[in-house]
C-alpha cells in the first residue's frame, strides 16, 4: 500500500494521536518479533489503519507499554501492547509487501526491478513464514495479482477492471469468519483497496506517460498530458462513491475502540488525500525524518 | 435489548434528546442510502432494530402497552419499474430476477451471452456493475442508456442516483471536510429534481 491513509491530525483529540503512534509502534514491534528487522522498514500508516481496524471490536484498550527501538534506541517509547489484531496486521503487511515487491518485478525496469529483485529475495523467508500463518489469504492475494497483471499487460481500457483485480488483494487482508462482520469488513476493504489503486493511478499519471507505463487512468480517459483538471469532476465522483461504501460499512462495524481514531482517518484523511491528489497539491515526503510520528 | 442502549441515550434523557438521537441514527441507517448496497439487509435489520427501541421508549414513557407503534418507521423504498416490452423480454426479466435476488454473477453472464445491445441491455448491465461497486462502468453503461432512450426515466433516476453518492440522504464524505461543496451538490440536485419535475417546484 502506499501511506496514502492517514488521520488529520489538527482534527485529533491528543490521546488519539498519542493512540495511534503507539499502535504504530506496537505494530513495528509485532513484525519485527514475528519476521525480524527487514520488514520493519516497511511499515506504513496504512498498516496501522488496519491494525486498528482489526481491533476495534474489543471492548477496551490496555495501557501501553515502553519499549526501545532502533529508531528510538535511547529513550523508550510508548507503545501499543501485543493482540490478536496487532499480530494479524503484523501478518499482513508481509503479506502485501512481499507481494508489492513481486508487483515491481514484473511491472519495473532498469535499476528498480533490479532493487525489487533483490528485496524479493530478501523478504522470501519472512513471506513463506506469514503464508504458513494465512494460508487462504495469501492464496487469494496471489489470484487477484495474477488477474491484475493479465489485465496489466492486456493494457485495460477500463478502471473498474483492474481495480477490482486490486480490491480483492486488499479485502482478502480480512479473516474469514463466516459471520456478519467479515461481510462488513470486505466490503469496506474491498472499497479500500479500490480507492487505493485508482488514487495511486491517478497520483502516478504524469511519471507513468513519461516512462509510457501503464496506468489506467490514462488509457481509461485517453490521456496525452499529465493534466488531471478535464478528467477531476468524474474520477473524484468514482473516488467518492468507494469511500461512501467505506463510510457506510463502518458505521454498521459498531467499533466498541478506536471508532473516533477510524472516523477521523475515513471522514477526514481519505478524502483530503483524494482532493490534494486531483489538485495535485499531495505530498508523499509528509512523513518523512519524522518517523512514526505525525 | 436494551432499547437506551440502541440509541445510545439514558432513562434520563430528555424525550426531545431521545428524538434527536433517534433521528440522526434513521438518517445514517435509513434504507434510501444502502440503495445496491450488498450490505443493505444489515442495514435493514439496523434500521429496524432503532424502530423498535423509540417505539420501546416512547411507549414506556407514555405509559402505553409496549407494541403499539408512535411512528412511522423507516418507510420502504420502492423504485418505479416501467414493464419493457422488447423482443428480448423474457430474458431481461430474468436478468431483473437474478439481480433482485444478488445473483449477480448470474445476471451478468445472462446479459454477456445475449446478443442484444438495446438500452435496456446497457442500464441493466449498468445495475450488475453498480451492485458490484464498479462505479465507473455502471457510469458508463447507465449514460449510454440514457442517451439510446433519453425518455426513459428509469435509466436517469438509476444515473442520477449513481452521480449523487448513494441518493439523497446519502454520505457525501468530501463533503463533510468541505461545506462549500456540500452547497454546490444541494444546487445541482436542485436542478436535476427541476428537470425532472418539468420545473414546476
Amino acid at each position: 500500500m502506499f501511506g496514502f491513509i492517514r488521520p488529520v491530525k489538527p482534527e485529533l483529540r491528543v490521546r488519539e494521536a498519542d493512540r495511534f503512534q503507539q499502535v504504530y509502534c506496537g505494530l513495528c514491534h509485532a513484525i519485527r518479533a514475528r519476521y525480524g528487522r527487514f520488514y520493519t522498514l516497511f511499515l506504513s500508516y496504512d498498516m496501522t489503519f488496519f491494525a486498528l481496524v482489526a481491533g476495534c471490536g474489543q471492548a477496551d484498550t490496555p495501557p501501553p507499554c515502553a519499549k526501545r527501538c532502533d529508531a528510538h534506541p535511547l529513550v523508550k517509547r510508548p507503545c501499543a501492547q501485543r493482540d490478536e489484531a496487532l499480530e494479524l496486521a503484523a501478518d499482513v503487511s508481509v503479506l502485501l509487501t512481499y507481494h508489492k515487491f513481486r508487483d515491481s518485478v514484473a511491472d519495473d525496469t532498469g535499476a528498480k526491478r533490479l532493487l525489487a529483485k533483490a528485496l524479493c529475495r530478501m523478504g522470501r523467508r519472512g513471506y513463506e513464514k506469514a503464508r504458513a500463518r494465512l494460508p487462504e489469504a495469501d492464496g487469494e492475494m496471489v489470484a487477484a495479482l495474477d488477474d491484475l497483471q493479465a489485465l496489466e499487460r492486456q493494457s485495460c481500457d477500463s478502471l473498474d477492471r483492474p481495480a477490482d483485480a486490486s480490491a480483492r488483494l486488499t479485502a482478502a487482508v480480512v479473516p474469514k469468519t463466516g459471520d456478519a462482520r467479515e461481510r462488513v469488513l470486505r466490503q469496506m476493504f474491498y472499497h479500500i483497496g479500490r480507492w487505493l489503486y485508482l488514487l495511486d493511478a491517478a497520483a502516478d499519471v504524469a511519471e507513468d506517460l513519461e516512462h509510457e507505463n501503464y496506468n489506467p487512468v490514462v488509457r481509461r480517459y485517453g490521456l496525452r498530458e499529465p493534466d488531471l483538471t478535464e478528467i477531476k469532476e468524474p474520477l473524484e465522483r468514482t473516488l467518492e462513491r468507494s469511500l461512501a461504501d467505506v463510510c457506510m460499512a463502518f458505521d454498521l462495524l459498531d467499533a466498541a475502540r478506536d471508532a473516533d481514531l477510524i472516523r477521523n482517518i475515513i471522514f477526514l484523511g481519505m478524502p483530503l488525500v483524494t482532493r490534494q491528489v486531483l489538485d495535485g497539491t499531495y505530498q508523499t515526503n509528509g512523513g518523512w525524518g519524522k518517523h512514526g510520528s505525525l | 435489548m436494551d432499547p437506551y442502549k440502541v440509541l445510545g441515550v439514558t432513562p434520563q434523557t430528555s424525550d426531545d434528546d431521545v428524538k434527536r438521537a433517534y433521528r440522526e441514527l434513521a438518517r445514517k441507517y435509513h434504507p434510501d442510502n444502502y440503495i445496491n448496497n450488498p450490505l443493505s439487509d444489515l442495514a435493514e435489520a439496523r434500521m429496524k432494530e432503532i424502530n423498535e427501541a423509540y417505539d420501546m421508549i416512547m411507549n414506556e414513557r407514555a405509559g402505553r402497552p409496549s407494541g403499539a407503534s408512535s411512528n412511522g418507521g423507516g418507510q420502504q423504498y420502492g423504485g418505479q419499474q416501467r414493464s419493457y416490452a422488447g423482443p428480448n423480454a423474457g430474458l431481461y426479466s430474468q436478468v431483473r430476477q437474478a439481480i433482485n435476488q444478488g445473483n449477480l454473477g448470474l445476471a451478468e453472464s445472462l446479459l454477456q451471452r445475449s446478443g442484444a445491445r438495446d438500452a435496456e441491455w446497457f442500464y441493466l448491465m449498468g445495475t450488475v456493475y453498480y451492485r458490484k461497486g464498479w462505479y465507473d462502468e455502471a457510469s458508463r453503461a447507465y449514460t449510454q442508456a440514457c442517451q439510446m432512450d433519453p425518455s426513459n426515466m428509469e435509466y436517469r433516476t438509476a444515473l442520477n442516483n449513481l452521480n449523487m453518492s448513494g441518493g439523497y440522504g446519502g454520505y457525501r464524505p468530501m463533503a463533510e471536510a468541505n461545506m462549500c461543496d456540500c452547497c454546490m451538490q444541494m444546487a445541482i440536485c436542485n436542478c436535476c429534481m427541476q428537470s425532472c419535475c418539468g420545473g414546476g417546484c
